[in-house]
């Protein structure tokens, strides 16, 4: 009797397959084939993420201490992406060149006329001046950037600029305490067609996130960038190492 | 007389007959183009202007007296208008204060007022703006429309009237005569005669004009008295009569000015008009009873003055820029709010409100507010947005961020929000500047990092490639707002030296060895040492992360 029911489980799972969602088919197999995800511009990243990119929708929640390690180069080349436009309204991007070094190819690859026009970048509460010159030299259309200096409302202003629909990218700097405050960026997020990411503190790690993805990026001496996926909805912990 | 009673001239005014031989009209078709009239004038004629101008006034007395309206006359002061009920008990226009109070001994006595007169002259004319976007005014009490455009949109010239009627009503409670003529002058003259409730005089075709001026009575010209009276004693009374008068004969005695108004009354000659330029501002004022002392009451009170500025901002097709708002306390200074849209914003009331709500919020009041006033900055064009046919995503039009910007500027600030621009200056800290956020997506596209600047020497692809590569390994992607003194003991050198010596033309000399660094955290610094002397000491500073 229960190898009856199992296999009719089993033959309805496969009669409703497209309608279902199975947490363990979306990092791997037939869901990797076609990414869903915003290429990250590094292979290896992309391997350990479902969609095999940034998430579109929800919020990533980036975790970092110390400052120059490549927090801003992990998410440069996606940006630069985003300003050209070529995957801002969500088409399926062609999938990434395998690139052992790990290093970025989305920057090196690209002329430096750009075709289209994405849509805005805002920078909520930035801890140092977005340097104008090195955004350029990453393929980014300066021109495009939003810079809020919005210290102590960095929660509100992103909402803000998640909600309006101009920007194709919302970063933001902040440690919300309250838990509700990042419950509403995530319903932001969620509903928004920017791409979400807030920066915090390695300590935040501690605490429970609604946050999609969440990145814990260690700096650690020689070996470069070491980017630990802490949470990811759909995928699985992992550790990738970007190099220098 | 002589002159008049001379045979008749060969110059005699031509009178066209009243009624067209019907054999040389195609029934049930309009007689062929000639008396097709490029314009219809209609005129809006305000008998009680003066009246209507003090009607509040008057109606504020205690008691409500007869009122009559006067002016420094010839012989001291002369009733200009006055009510039914004085005019009943035989008191006349032109007759002096004292005459006037003989017959009627409670009558109060109101100084005409210019300003009123034009300002209510100049409310009938802005409902006029609605109708057509010609329109001219003839002080003292006549506003011209020129509507041929508009008979088809409102339905015919009988409707129009009436809506033009209705709306004047509503809007500021004259009483009006309307005549509509091919000739501005002629339904001038038309609306100054007949009745109040007569139906408006129409005259299509400019051939009809003179027959149907004929019986008008003279005194609707305006000309001075005295022209009036001589042209009396000679038994010409009504303008029919005066147009068979010979032409040099009417203009030796009378001048040329009174034959050219005769001209351009039968359409002969063509009037310019000037056209009238509705007020380019906007202003409202409300008082608040009782006083306001939240900020809450206040954004309820606005918003029926929003809502004023958004109409009166429709009916222009036109925006503004900048709207700020007055709030009057009993002994403080006013406070105001001054609020500042990044493109000129046409009808939008939930827009401004919106803001206006952001920044009342944060307003402290130094007392309660007695009134309110919101005052428009000068009416702007509204710029044509082209949206794209097959635009894929609203975002890509970039339309709603003049509103982001304007919602977070309303709460953080001015200067809290800012875009970016590359400058081609070595200096790093001059390399970039601050900029409004461009609103159009082409406007943000000037902006172009080092390979631009490559690009004038070299055209090729690659090397501006290289030029991006080399650039992302030497410009950090943070760059702090002031270089910080650091020591360099633990770092490991990767680049550099990189030479920056500029500025010392604009007093900014800088002359600097930049280094690409590793701490031992693996957290890579832009570095430099500073080659002249400075008096703090230090001489290596931190510029930057590689972040």
């Amino acid at each position: 009797m229960p190898e009856v029911v199992k296999a009719s489980v089993e033959q309805l799972l496969q009669r409703h397959s497209a309608r279902l969602w199975r947490a363990r088919e979306t990092g791997n197999g037939a869901a990797a084939a076609v990414p869903t995800g915003l290429p990250t511009g590094y292979a290896a990243l992309d391997r350990c993420l479902p969609g095999a990119g940034w998430p579109r929708q929800g919020l990533i929640e980036i975790l970092a201490d110390q400052r120059g390690i490549g927090e801003l180069r992990l998410l440069l080349p996606a940006l630069a992406a985003l300003c050209r436009d070529e995957v801002a309204a969500g088409e399926v991007y062609p999938s990434p060149r395998p690139d052992p070094a790990g290093s970025a190819h989305a920057g090196s690859g690209m002329p430096p006329h750009d075709r289209g026009s994405g849509g805005w970048v805002a920078w909520v509460s930035p801890p140092f001046r977005p340097y104008a010159p090195s955004l350029a030299a990453w393929g980014i259309d300066v021109g495009r950037m939003l810079i809020v200096n919005g210290a102590g409302t960095t929660e509100w202003a992103m909402d803000q600029a998640l909600r309006s629909e101009s920007c194709s990218a919302v970063l933001g700097w902040a440690n919300p305490r309250d838990p509700h405050a990042l419950r509403r960026l995530q319903l932001a997020a969620e509903t928004s067609r920017s791409l979400a990411v807030l920066y915090r503190p390695l300590q935040a790690g501690l605490t429970p996130s609604p946050a999609v993805l969440r990145l814990a990026l260690l700096g650690g001496g020689t070996e470069g960038l070491q980017v630990r996926v802490v949470k990811s909805r759909g995928g699985r912990p992992a550790t990738v190492n970007l190099g220098h | 007389m002589a002159p008049l009673a001379r045979p008749p001239s060969p110059h005699r005014v031509r009178v066209t007959p009243a009624f067209r031989p019907s054999s040389l009209a195609v029934p049930g078709r309009a007689p062929l183009a000639q008396s097709r009239p490029r314009e219809l004038w209609l005129a809006i004629h305000l008998p009680s202007l003066l009246l209507d101008s003090l009607r509040d006034v008057a109606l504020a007395l205690p008691g409500r007296p007869p009122v009559a309206i006067v002016d420094l006359g010839r012989n001291g002061k002369v009733v200009r208008a006055c009510d039914e009920a004085v005019r009943a008990a035989g008191v006349r226009e032109g007759m002096s204060i004292n005459a006037a109070l003989a017959l009627v001994p409670g009558l109060h006595a109101l100084a005409r007022n210019a300003r009123r007169e034009r300002q209510l002259l100049e409310a009938v004319a802005q409902r006029g703006v609605r109708f057509t976007p010609r329109v001219s005014l003839e002080p003292p009490d006549g506003v011209l429309l020129e509507v041929r455009g508009s008979l088809r949109l409102f339905g015919g010239a009988s409707q129009l009237c009436l809506r033009l009627q209705q709306e004047l009503e509503n809007a500021t409670g004259v009483a009006v005569r309307f005549a509509i003529t091919p000739s501005p002058l002629a339904s001038l003259w038309f609306a100054r005669t007949g009745p109040l409730g007569a139906r408006p005089v129409f005259v299509r075709h400019r051939d009809e004009l003179a027959s149907r001026l004929a019986s008008l009575p003279l005194g609707c010209t305006r000309w001075p008295e005295r022209s009036i009276e001589v042209l009396g004693t000679m038994g010409v009374r009504t303008v029919g009569e005066c147009l068979r008068l010979p032409r040099d004969g009417f203009a030796r005695r009378f001048g040329q000015e009174l034959l050219a108004t005769l001209d351009r009354a039968t359409g002969r000659v063509q009037e310019p008009r000037a056209a009238y330029a509705a007020s380019e501002r906007f202003a409202a004022r409300r008082d608040l009873e009782p006083e306001a002392a939240d900020t809450a009451r206040l954004g309820l009170a606005l918003d029926p003055l929003l809502e004023e500025l958004c109409q009166f901002l429709r009916e222009r097709g036109r925006g503004v820029q900048v709207i700020e708002v007055q709030l009057r306390h009993r002994a403080v200074p006013v406070t105001r709010v001054r609020l500042r849209f990044v493109q000129p914003v046409g009808a939008q009331p939930r827009r401004m409100a919106e803001l206006l709500r952001e920044r009342l919020a944060r307003l402290v009041l130094p007392q309660p507010v007695r009134n309110v006033r919101l005052l428009s900055g000068p009416l702007l064009d509204l710029q044509a947005d082209a949206i794209g046919l097959f635009a894929r995503d609203r975002r890509e039009s970039g339309e709603n961020l003049p509103q982001l910007v304007e919602r977070l500027r309303a709460r953080l600030g001015n200067d809290a929000v800012h875009g970016l621009t590359c400058v081609p200056e070595h200096r790093p800290e001059a390399a970039w500047r601050a900029v409004e956020p461009a609103a159009t997506p082409q406007a943000g596209r000037k902006a172009r990092g080092p390979a631009a600047m490559t690009r004038q020497s070299t055209t090729s692809r690659a090397e501006a490639r290289t030029a991006n590569a080399e650039a992302r390994r030497t410009r950090p992607a943070w760059l702090l707002d002031q270089p910080e003194p650091c020591t360099v003991d633990r770092l490991v050198f990767e680049e550099g030296p990189e030479c920056i010596e500029s500025g010392w033309w604009d007093g900014h000399d800088v002359a600097r060895d930049y280094y690409v660094a590793r701490n031992p955290q693996g957290a890579r610094l832009w570095v430099f040492r500073n080659r002249r002397e400075t008096t703090a000491g230090a001489s290596w500073f931190l510029h930057g992360w590689f972040a």
